[in-house]
């Protein structure tokens, strides 16, 4: 199979020729390890792009090169047309521009709900106070808890504590917001209300990539489904095709496991 | 005559003395808590020279018994040109001149060092995933440090923090030795005046020791006990 | 106490040997005077005295200083101390038939602030350590004398325009902490600053932070003979001391010998001598000896 990215044909001519997040031939290793091979994904503008795979993919890790929370050892990460950035304040910048959502929501636990959502805009981007909190409280009401903006963190479910932790990657108005598996660490009856969130999130046309095993989200959501293994990009599809009719063993395999339950 | 004549007819001196403990001890508590913060700033910071740097200074200050720092900026540092002749300053009837400045500068060093280590336990404990946060909302190194982790790491090192202030407090009675009339050099002095009263003497002396690190320690308390819930 | 203590001795041995203070001139390669040991000690102490006990024991605890030239002082390499206190006691002590050259006698360090606590706990038998005869110290102690009448004075640096205590008023005075000297200059309207011991003072005149220390005269020219053409004693004695020795103060019969013998050392001569001996270097005039005050 080929790792190109076939993007251009499989989602619409919108988005055809957009590029907004480009990986080069990356490469990472931890010691031996070879944790990244050879990925080259392009993800236009607008782009849902799931990626999917087994624990130890590597998916993660291709999720947090692209605001340099891992570093790369070969290859070449652009955003928006520029590379990524080494240090310092260009890197700052850069990743005020890129939204990320944590698995275990990772709010700051000394500050209320209102001062999780204001302090990158009001830091960040030096917007006022008040129009910094009138933003979060938009954004709280839009992800369903304005209402609990005084609170601390610990004082929220974990379905909340999500919802705050996207309000707060979107009150820095980013370009592309990057989800390491946001319902992992919920229990199942809160992670409708986050999904909803994010599929309300692709809808108004947010480009997305999203590292989950919600095979809901990504049929109705996603106009990408990047399957890894073994750090590499195994096969990149259409949801509908991935899921009824995957190419790879691995991806079939793959499949029959989760799928069974 | 009560055994403790010799304290209570020399009150001023004794509230004096006990004056120039809490000043010093306030002084060096804000310069050391400061100082501490840059160390475990430097220390966890992406800068290897600067990690080098904190680490190196943090071992050797630490390591080298107070009484030493404070010998070294009494007699050797005059040689080779660092004196502190030139502070003098007079608040009422308390002066604060080369002898508060020596110890302030002395006792201020060697605190933060342990500050530092007390904010590195903290730093420790809070969870990576606060600095990735910080980070990925695109706070620079210093906002990462001032907005979330510190902050963060203040409320997890109250209890090692509180006891290396308290230690502190302590420690102000070297300064005694070193031409300060703080606590225990009046101490000394009036045991010396009233031969026959020593123990009242102490007993006073070592009560109102025992008051200050009480409210210190009460203090801690109360912070620790605010932030619970946070 | 001993903490104390120890934070002394490391001062000291540190500050010598950074060699920040030129110790040990005056005092140093003078073993004294040769004081034999009496031999008529089998019936010359009433039975049951402390006098006759030491002597039957054969060795006695002495309580002397280490840091002050020309009185009591010990350098980092010398085996015993020496200075006047130690003179003094030699005559004490050979009165008991110790010998007081031989290591039947322990010279053990007493600072300011020991010097109660010693006596009253035994840990020495006698004291001279320039040591003050006071009515608050008699609560707790036997002091006899006094063998010596010092006078407080002042010490600055040799270019110092200071010509006496006068000039010092709202000026940093540098003593010795729980020193009486400390409280008489604070008296005269100077600023007391204490340090731990005599030598730190001189070291703090000669930087240049505090103009001028000030204890009892023969001390003072102990260290201005140590740091000669840099330092100069100024002034007139502007308080007096009486310098005792010091003893337990449940051995009441302990005074009458002291005194006794200080009497005779001051007619035979031996007093002046030992005076000499270890003060006149500094440039001290022999006095006349001291009257002795009666025992209570």
């Amino acid at each position: 199979m080929t790792v190109t990215d076939d993007a251009a044909v499989s989602s619409g001519a919108t988005r055809s020729n957009d590029p907004l997040v480009e990986l080069v031939d990356v490469q990472k290793w931890y010691g031996d390890l070879h944790v990244l091979q050879d990925i080259n994904l392009t993800v236009q503008r607008g782009e849902v792009v799931v990626v999917i795979g087994p624990s130890g993919s590597g998916k993660s890790t291709l999720c947090r090169t692209i605001n340099r929370l891992e570093t790369i050892d070969k290859g070449l990460i652009q955003v928006d047309g520029a590379p990524l950035p080494q240090e310092g304040k260009a890197l700052a910048a850069h990743r005020a521009d890129v939204g990320m959502v944590f698995q275990s929501f990772n709010l700051f636990a000394h500050k209320t709900i209102l001062e999780n959502v204001t302090l990158g805009p009001i830091k960040v981007r030096k917007k006022s106070k008040a129009e910094a909190e009138a933003l979060a409280k938009e954004l709280l009401d839009r992800v369903g808890v304005g209402h609990q903006a005084a609170k601390y963190p610990a004082q929220l479910s974990g379905g909340q504590q999500q919802r705050v932790a996207i309000a707060r990657a979107l009150a820095m108005e980013p370009k592309v917001m990057l989800f390491d598996e946001p319902t992992s660490a919920l229990d199942p009856e809160m992670i409708k209300e986050v999904l909803d969130v994010m599929v309300d999130l692709a809808e108004r046309g947010m480009t997305m990539i999203v590292v989950t095993h919600e095979m809901g989200f990504a049929r109705t959501a996603a106009n990408r489904v990047v399957f890894m293994a073994d750090g590499r990009m195994v096969e990149t599809a259409d949801p509908e095709t991935f899921f009824t009719n995957p190419e790879s063993d691995r991806a079939k395999d793959f499949l029959g496991k989760i799928l069974k339950h | 005559m009560t055994p403790l004549n010799a304290v209570l007819d020399n009150l001023d001196q004794f509230f004096k003395a006990f004056g120039y403990t809490l000043f010093l001890f306030l002084v060096c508590a804000v310069a050391s808590m400061a100082l501490g913060a840059l160390l475990v700033a430097m220390r966890v910071g992406p800068i290897g020279v600067l990690r080098k740097v904190a680490a190196v200074y943090v071992s050797l200050v630490r390591n080298t018994p107070l009484v030493l720092i404070f010998i070294f900026f009494h007699f050797a540092a005059p040689i080779i040109g660092i004196n502190f002749k030139w502070v003098q300053i007079y608040v009422g009837s308390f002066d604060f001149t080369s002898a508060f400045a020596t110890a302030f500068i002395a006792l201020s060093l060697y605190t933060s060092c342990f500050v530092c280590e007390a904010l590195r336990s903290g730093v420790n404990a809070v969870s990576i995933g606060q600095a990735e946060a910080a980070r990925a909302i695109g706070l620079p190194f210093s906002g990462v440090m001032t907005q979330v982790v510190l902050p963060q790491a203040l409320r997890a090192s109250v209890p090692p923090l509180a006891s290396a202030l308290i230690a502190m407090l302590k420690n102000t009675s070297v300064a005694g030795i070193f031409f300060l009339a703080e606590a225990t050099a009046t101490m000394r002095g009036l045991s010396n005046d009233f031969s026959s009263q020593r123990l009242g003497i102490f007993l006073c002396f070592a009560i109102g020791y025992i008051v200050l690190v009480e409210i210190v320690s009460m203090i801690s308390l109360s912070f620790e006990r605010r932030w619970r819930i946070a | 106490m001993r903490l104390r203590k120890a934070f002394a001795a490391t001062a000291v041995t540190l500050i010598a040997a950074t060699g920040l203070v030129a110790c040990g001139d005056a005092g140093d390669d003078k073993a004294g005077r040769d004081v034999e040991a009496k031999n008529d000690c089998d019936d010359k102490f009433e039975a049951g005295s402390r006098m006759a006990a030491i002597a039957d024991a054969g060795t006695i605890n002495v309580g002397v200083k280490y840091d002050q030239p020309g009185l009591g002082f010990k350098g980092a390499t010398d085996d015993v101390p020496s200075g006047f206190d130690i003179e003094v006691a030699k005559l004490l002590v050979a009165d008991l038939c110790i010998d007081p050259a031989s290591d039947k006698v322990n010279w053990e360090e007493t600072i300011s602030d020991n010097r109660e606590p010693y006596l009253e706990s035994g840990k020495v038998d006698i004291v001279l350590a320039s040591y003050s005869i006071t009515e608050d110290r008699q609560k707790v102690v036997g002091q006899a004398g006094p063998y010596m009448v010092t006078g407080q004075r002042i010490l600055v640096k040799s270019d110092s325009d200071v010509k006496s205590v006068d000039d010092l008023k709202g000026k940093e005075v540098c003593s010795v902490t729980g020193s009486t000297s400390l409280d008489r200059i604070k008296e005269k309207g100077a600023k007391g600053v204490g340090a731990d011991s005599y030598s730190e003072c001189a070291e703090k005149v000669l930087d240049g932070t505090y103009v001028a220390m000030t204890t009892d005269g023969t001390i003072l020219a102990g260290l201005a003979a140590q740091n000669e053409g840099e330092l100069k004693v100024v002034g007139d004695e502007f308080s007096e001391e009486n310098i005792g020795v010091g003893y337990g103060k449940d051995k009441p019969e302990m005074c009458e010998w002291i005194n006794g013998v200080l009497s005779d050392a001051f007619e035979d001569g031996s007093w002046a001598e030992a005076f000499e001996l270890t003060l006149g270097p500094s440039g001290v005039e022999t006095p006349e000896p001291p009257a002795l005050l009666p025992c209570k």
